[in-house]
């Protein structure tokens, strides 16, 4: 088991290093000088001395090889630059707004969870047709309503009409955890239903095929409840072919978080992203794009390790 | 008489087929209703001035905020211009930019495919790692990156939205091409010694189109989803052109003022895109019944 874990290390580790590479060479590929930034349009009006004073200061005067050391010397120090916008380091920027993206996508997946699991089971125990229908319509709509429908949907309805949660801004977790949850709630289930969405669809498929393997022909065989077959015998198993595509619901987190912290005003880095591709400021977008490669490249690294666990035939295959 | 027999080979089954898709397809309820709805939208978008008695852009000082009624269906904006009017004539450039896109995405897609098909080698084993790769970036995510690159102009808009959907198309589209080589028509066609352009125009092409029809579909229904969210975030098409996704920012900014401004653009999309949706869904089946 060490064995395989080691090696998926070793070449998660290698794809991370890779990407860094990518992700360099195509923030110099993009057009426009980020001295323009630095001074907010103006440019033409500076005289030379002081752009060269800025493009050294920037690091940028140096060949590209050496600007990319330079960038990955500071990453492995924790260090991601300073932000060409405002006068904060890219780490400051990022650590003041993670906490709200963080807590934004844990209580979407745990509502995603909490409705597509029970809901896919209870389609499995009574294969009744009305109810699977209503499952697979709830299943299609929920992929395809885009996140700021249902968004304005609950501002106007539960913020402003009800008025029982805030629609808009965040309350740090550290500060406050109690209305922190709650001015979260909004956003998190109009997340968590894309969410629920994705998973049941991926969900339901795995529990019909397993539906007709011979193991669950046995359980019945031997007189279990059709709910016992379902949730001790069926479940676990539908489940691996789920956590095996947990990338494509992380990828829907990550999408749908930009979008619905817009909605919502919530001060996280979805918020934080749109504002850097306004202000052009690469240093903070370039960092945010290797956060996400980063967290792809860990959730397939979490998924392949604990697959491992579950199906040992993986890790005989992977290190063979 | 080679030509004779590759073209009987290849023609012969198209066209009874695809006199008989419409029909199978207009036979399932929820795809009769999706391409009516498809229907309904594209006609009435484009034959705006026949459908609306005002103009998306005059204003009426007296009907700021006006709830929908007889007179203004969905109500008016900010201006006192009639939403409804507004919607049809930003509808044009929504669906605009989602079939330029989509054209972009297939000619594309379809060109990266083939090529990966038939170098199986180093070449096509790099291509699809890339297709890959770029795959599994969300696609709001890259689009946004990618506007900040190349800004956020309306042709911009579209070939960033087409390059977004090229890597998905790509992976089908190679996956569909190596089925095909594998098929008997296709040994016959390379063993009677027929060009390559030839066999890849009349041949493979042709047989591989349905799949791809029915993914271009599903790709409208994104591109329309995609740049909605662009333009809502104010990222993708600027005022003063208005589509379905900049008229959902505006009645957003407007959203305690008017409740019915920002849902009707969004009730819109949500339309748009699910019609297209259950199209693409049932095309695929009706076209290629082994994939569904």
């Amino acid at each position: 088991m060490s064995r395989y874990v080691a090696k998926r290390l070793v070449s998660s580790i290698a794809l991370l290093f890779l990407s860094t590479i990518i992700i360099f060479l195509l923030m110099r590929v993009i057009p426009g000088d980020p001295t323009i930034t630095k001074l907010g349009g103006s440019i033409k009006e500076v005289d030379e001395a002081t752009l060269t004073q800025i493009r050294s200061d920037l690091g940028l005067d140096k060949s590209i090889p050496e600007q990319y050391v330079t960038w990955i010397s500071g990453i492995v120090r924790g260090d991601f630059g300073n932000s060409y916008f405002s006068q904060f380091s890219v780490t400051t920027l990022i650590g003041q707004r993670v906490g709200a993206t963080l807590l934004l996508a844990l209580m979407a997946m745990i509502i995603g969870l909490a409705i597509a699991v029970p809901a896919s089971v209870a389609g499995a125990i009574w294969p009744n047709r009305y109810l699977n229908a209503v499952l697979s319509a709830f299943a299609a709509i929920g992929i395809a309503i885009p996140t700021f429908v249902i968004g304005i949907a609950l501002i106007i309805t539960i913020g402003v009409e009800l008025d029982v949660l805030p629609t808009q801004g965040y309350v740090s977790f550290q500060r406050d955890p109690l209305n922190s949850v709650k001015s979260t709630l909004l956003p998190a289930f109009t997340l968590g239903i894309g969410v629920a969405a994705v998973t049941m669809r991926i969900l339901r498929a795995s529990l019909v095929e397993i539906g007709s393997a011979s193991f669950v022909r046995t359980a019945r065989g031997k007189g279990l409840l059709r709910s016992q077959v379902v949730v001790r015998h069926e479940l676990p198993n539908a489940s691996i072919p789920a956590i095996t595509q947990a990338g494509i619901i992380v990828a829907h987190l990550v999408g749908g978080a930009v979008i619905v912290e817009y909605v919502f005003a919530r001060p996280g880095l979805g918020t934080l992203l749109v504002d850097s591709v306004f202000q052009r400021d690469y240093a903070v977008l370039q960092t945010l794009v290797l956060a996400t490669a980063a967290a792809f490249i860990v959730t397939s690294l979490v998924v392949d390790v604990l697959l491992g666990f579950v199906d040992p035939r993986l890790r005989v295959e992977a290190v063979s | 008489m080679s030509e004779a027999i590759v073209t009987v080979a290849g023609d012969a089954p198209v066209l009874p087929r695809s006199e008989s898709v419409f029909r199978r397809l207009m036979r399932t309820p929820s795809a009769a209703i999706a391409v009516v709805v498809v229907l309904i939208l594209v006609i009435m978008t484009f034959g705006a001035p026949l459908v609306s008695p005002y103009s998306p852009n005059v204003s009426d000082f007296d009907q700021l905020f006006a709830p929908p009624s007889w007179n203004h269906l969905f109500g008016t904006d900010e201006l006192g211009r009639d939403l409804f009017t507004r919607l049809l004539y930003g509808g044009r450039t929504s669906l605009i930019v989602a079939v330029a896109a989509t054209v972009i995405a297939m000619v594309v897609g379809v060109a990266w495919g083939f090529v990966a098909a038939f170098r199986e080698g180093w070449v096509g084993e790099l291509l699809m790692r890339i297709a890959d790769m770029l795959m599994a970036v969300p696609v709001i995510f890259l689009g946004l990156v990618l506007v900040a690159a190349f800004g956020a102009s309306l042709w911009s808009l579209i070939v960033i939205l087409g390059l977004l959907f090229a890597p998905a198309t790509a992976r089908l589209a190679r996956s569909t091409l190596l089925v095909e080589l594998r098929s008997e028509y296709y040994v016959s066609a390379v063993s009677v010694g027929a060009s390559g352009t030839r066999i890849v125009a009349r041949e493979l092409f042709p047989n591989a189109l349905p799949v791809l029809i029915a993914r271009a579909s599903l790709i409208l229904a994104e591109a329309i989803f995609v740049e909605a969210s662009l333009s809502f975030v104010g990222l993708g098409i600027q005022p003063p052109d208005t589509s379905w996704g900049t008229l959902l920012q505006q009645g957003y900014s407007n959203l305690y003022r008017s409740y019915s401004y920002p849902l009707f653009p969004g009730f819109v999309i949500l339309v748009a895109v699910l019609a297209l949706n259950a199209l693409g869904d049932n095309l695929q089946k009706v076209l290629d019944p082994s994939r569904s």
